[in-house]
């Protein structure tokens, strides 16, 4: 017999892999670890112990806040990082591993509403709500904003060494086509992104790829790989800062942190317009915290703690409240927040599962080429 | 320098020749001198890892103040710690069981238990991934409960290589010394315990230090089985390799590496060099 | 000696069985079998996998893309591997023929980067090998130095020092690859070396061979067990490298490991990704097997 047919005869063949590990399972000690490793910790006053479970991307904290929070509320705040919503997506594929509070960016809260992933917000547990900016209040990505609450939102755009980089690059042309910087440029490592980007850069919407335009595009990333130093992980501003690059493709505000430290590094969006991201605040489904992860999504849209947690981030922020209280020198910063009329050039990617493995594969052509 | 000066020389002392000389100063140049500047570097007055700005000693203040920092070397010692005890029990068995029994399927079993060894990490750790979510592995358990995971996967890992070494010392081992204690009246555990274990302890040490080693330098699969509040040293360097590393993160190198000095020197003590070079092959 | 029926001695058997068997069996066999059975499953919708037994992600896995993968994988491989043969036997050697005072320094010399941390001699080597690194700033004085040399004989001056890109790209990864698998081929090949009767060697010297000769006719024929065993040693982790490409690589280093790596996050494609990872895997069976076929020919001869 062979495996086709052995397999097609079990009535339920996920389950067969979960009887084997049920099996497993009963023949270890899994039950007693459980039953002895169970902290009766001390009850908050509404009943979940003060304890809260944090994913959260590297550099996207306030210096004091989880202090802070632990102080108003007594919830001992435990944070882990990761460094792209695949990584966060891979992981909570199998089953949440115990996290209360994620953040992932408004196409991976599409896809993990569509995954059942997530739990709905109870918005009554969070008054705070109204501080949150109109434009954020309702979003095309989650219809109601039944599942997230915003934290930040960012743009992306070309960070460069202003003493290097001359003159002052406006298109998208410098860094996707062309050999002027050659072995001095670094870009994403995300598929997705780099094809929407391509796609802005030949006038196109983010949302309008076609598989066509995949492979003109594929063949577009292939003339321009030798002129490209590295596909980084969202670190860009390191390769910046090291001068190990002089063109970086990242999101603002990682840039508007490194030039508040060095004032060689300056940042544009190309006037072809570029993507939008916004990051949010989830409940993943599992969560052992749920008031605490509410408490402290309420905690963040306050005023003065989303102000000073903004001071560190140096990101855009949705919390109309708290750009109210900050100076004028983050609210001017054209960093943070680029011209209005490139702005309105830029545009939020919708998640797109058919297109995302083909961009998959098309990245790692691209790699092998 | 001595090391240079040609002297007459033997047909067999390949080592006082000078090019075999100047050959073996240009490797240990080569292995050490990125480890010395990263130990510099954890005194450089600077918060980016690039341009020598001064001396200072202040970030070993600042990694000592490191709750991260602490939380994943103690995860990391922690997790070592018990993946060392069970490696060697588990793989002393494992050996004893090869070198001793013929049973069914030996040759299978064998190659199966060695099978870990060369089986890629990112397969074992995908593995790992799928087999605790499936089982329904408890998470959020209190420390050093929540290692429990990342620990059997340790183990998995771990103890082939411990079996390796311990059956390679139990090939010398005489069974007629086993048979005398057993004419004098030894039972088969006290045989055990007083003839066969004194034979292998030096396969044991180790047998030990390397599954220690290997489960404080995994990275992989410890990524792909970690849980909140789990992240190990190497997890946590790989995310600031990523993104930036402080100079404490130097610091705290620094402090591992003496520490790795520190475990070598103890294991030379133990059995001397040629014993310890010899379980790696 | 001769092994004992585990029939007649059932009760030590049981006891230093049960447990080793148990615990490859839950927790090696059991995890390794779900990724087996996803190989051959099919993705439906963002989580679910249905194991239907198709063989479709094994003819993707085949397909030339992945397969020069793969190749160029088992290229690094190989070449880390030869380099760490041709830099590590002369270091093996003169451990073998090094003093009794000098010997125990020099092996620990070479032990002591094989028990430090994998990624903190990943990144140490990255702060050397950077744009702004040492390796870079002592080249350029090199050439600053080379450069002032010609001006004093009268010769026009070199360019300008421009720093290598020494970093991110396939040269940093197999020196990266050499610089954390170099122990492990020095060793074995120590301890095979030390094992070797020396006088053989000497009598070929008497007998008029060269070092050379007698290097390539006697030594290397003689260490042949140890040569293998550093070649395995070396090359079946360097093909499942994952972190020196990861973090030293440039953009066209990716190997195999990273390939996988990415079906499990960035593509979401777990069938997929379990598929490659038994190719690997099969991979490194053959190269075992032709280890194995080596041994049993050298033993017939």
């Amino acid at each position: 017999m062979d495996i086709k047919t052995l397999l097609d005869n079990a009535a339920n063949r996920r389950s067969l892999l979960k009887g084997m590990g049920v099996a497993a399972v009963g023949l270890t000690f899994t039950g007693a670890l459980a039953g002895c490793g169970e902290k009766a910790g001390k009850k908050l006053a509404n009943g979940e112990e003060g304890a809260l479970n944090l994913y959260n991307w590297d550099d996207y904290m306030g210096e004091t806040t989880l202090e802070d929070f632990k102080g108003a509320s007594g919830v001992d705040v435990k944070m882990d990082l990761f460094e792209n919503n695949d990584t966060l997506f891979a992981k909570f594929r199998a089953g949440n591993p115990g996290y209360d509070l994620i953040v992932p960016s408004n196409d991976f809260v599409e896809r993990m509403v569509q995954a059942n992933m997530l739990e709905k917000l109870d918005k009554a547990q969070i008054p705070n709500w109204k501080n949150v900016a109109p434009e954020f209040q309702d979003v095309p990505y989650d219809k109601g904003r039944e599942y997230s609450a915003p934290y930040t939102w960012l743009a992306l755009g070309i960070g460069y060494r202003k003493s290097k980089v001359n003159p002052a690059p406006d298109s998208w042309k410098v860094l996707l086509d062309s050999d002027q910087y050659k072995g001095r440029i670094a870009v994403l490592s995300e598929a997705g992104d780099m094809f929407r980007l391509y796609a802005k850069y030949m006038g196109k919407s983010v949302n309008a790829i076609t598989p066509a335009d995949i492979k003109t595009i594929e063949a577009m990333m292939i003339k321009q790989k030798p002129n490209i130093a590295k596909f980084h992980d969202d670190d860009g501003q390191d390769l910046l800062a090291k001068g190990e690059v002089d063109l970086v493709l990242e999101y603002n505000g990682d840039i508007a942190q490194l030039a508040a430290e060095d004032d060689d590094v300056a940042f544009v969006i190309p006037k072809e317009g570029s993507q939008l991201n916004s990051d949010n605040l989830c409940i993943p489904k599992g969560a052992k915290h749920p008031k605490n992860a509410h408490a402290f999504i309420n905690f963040i849209l306050d005023a003065e703690n989303g102000k000073k947690l903004t001071e560190t981030i140096k990101y855009p922020t949705p919390n109309a409240a708290a750009k109210a209280l900050m100076p004028d020198s983050y609210k001017t910063n054209p960093i943070t927040y680029p011209p209005a009329d490139l702005l309105a050039k830029c545009e939020y990617a919708k998640f797109n599962a058919e297109l995302q493995p083909l961009f998959e594969e098309a990245f790692t052509r691209v790699k092998a080429a | 320098m001595a090391l240079f000066t040609r002297t007459v020389r033997a047909p067999l002392e390949y080592s006082k020749s000078l090019w075999m000389r100047g050959w073996v100063t240009m490797v240990m140049l080569f292995l050490y001198i990125p480890l010395f500047v990263l130990m510099a570097f954890s005194f450089n007055d600077s918060k980016r890892n690039v341009v020598w700005r001064g001396f200072t000693t202040k970030y070993y203040g600042v990694a000592w103040e490191n709750d991260q920092l602490w939380n994943a070397m103690m995860n990391s010692l922690t997790i070592a710690f018990f993946a060392t005890i069970f490696s060697l029990v588990i793989g002393s068995m494992a050996a004893v069981m090869l070198w001793r029994f013929r049973f069914p399927l030996k040759s299978a079993v064998d190659g199966t238990m060695s099978l870990p060894i060369i089986v890629p990490e990112i397969c074992l750790g995908v593995a790992f991934l799928v087999f605790f979510s499936t089982v329904g592995w408890p998470t959020g358990l209190g420390w050093p409960f929540n290692l429990g995971a990342i620990i059997i996967a340790h183990v998995t890992f771990c103890f082939p290589f411990v079996t390796m070494v311990v059956r390679a010392r139990l090939a010398t081992f005489n069974r007629e010394q086993e048979e005398a204690a057993k004419d004098l009246g030894a039972g088969e555990w006290q045989a055990f315990r007083d003839v066969l274990i004194p034979h292998i302890k030096p396969a044991l040490v180790s047998g030990a230090l390397l599954a220690f080693t290997l489960s404080l330098d995994d990275f992989v699969i410890t990524f792909f089985t970690s849980t909140p509040g789990t992240d190990t040293f190497p997890v946590l360097v790989y995310s600031l390799v990523k993104r930036g590393v402080t100079p404490d993160v130097n610091a705290a190198s620094t402090i591992l590496i003496l520490f790795t000095v520190l475990l070598t020197a103890i294991a030379l003590k133990l059995q001397g060099a040629k014993a310890l070079a010899s379980t790696h092959s | 000696m001769a092994e004992q029926d585990w029939k007649q001695q059932k009760r030590p058997f049981a006891a230093v069985a049960t447990v080793p068997l148990f615990w490859t069996l839950i927790f090696f066999l059991i995890p390794m079998g779900f990724v087996w059975f996803y190989s051959f499953g099919r993705n439906v919708g963002l989580t679910e996998i249905d194991i239907v037994g198709t063989l479709d992600n094994y003819k993707r896995a085949t397909e030339w893309l992945y397969l020069g993968i793969f190749l160029k994988s088992l290229a690094v491989a190989a070449l880390v591997t030869l380099i760490c043969l041709i830099v590590g036997f002369p270091v093996a050697m003169a451990i073998t023929f090094a003093s009794e005072k000098w010997r125990p320094w020099l092996l620990l010399g070479i032990m002591l980067p094989f028990w430090t941390n994998l990624l903190i001699r990943t990144y140490a080597l990255m702060i050397v090998m950077g744009q702004q690194g040492y390796a870079n700033s002592g080249l350029g004085a090199l050439w600053n130095g080379a450069s002032w040399l010609k001006t004093l004989v009268g010769l026009q001056p070199l360019s300008t020092w421009e720093p290598l890109p020494l970093l991110y790209n396939n040269f940093a990864v197999v020196v990266g690859l050499v610089y954390v698998h170099l122990p492990f081929m020095v060793l074995p090949l120590y301890s095979a070396l030390d094992r070797l009767d020396k006088s053989l060697i000497e009598a070929s010297l008497d007998l008029g061979a060269g070092h050379l000769k007698t290097l390539f006719k006697v030594v290397v024929p003689l260490a042949a067990p140890g040569i293998i065993a550093g070649v395995m040693i070396t090359l079946i982790p360097a093909l499942g490298a994952y972190l020196t490409p990861d973090l030293m690589g440039g953009t066209d280093s990716q190997m195999i490991a990273n390939v996988i790596e990415r079906q499990f996050k960035r593509a979401n494609d777990w069938p997929f990704g379990a598929a490659l990872s038994f190719l690997l895997i099969y991979v490194m069976f053959a190269l075992i097997a032709m280890q194995g076929l080596r041994k049993k020919t050298g033993e017939v001869r």
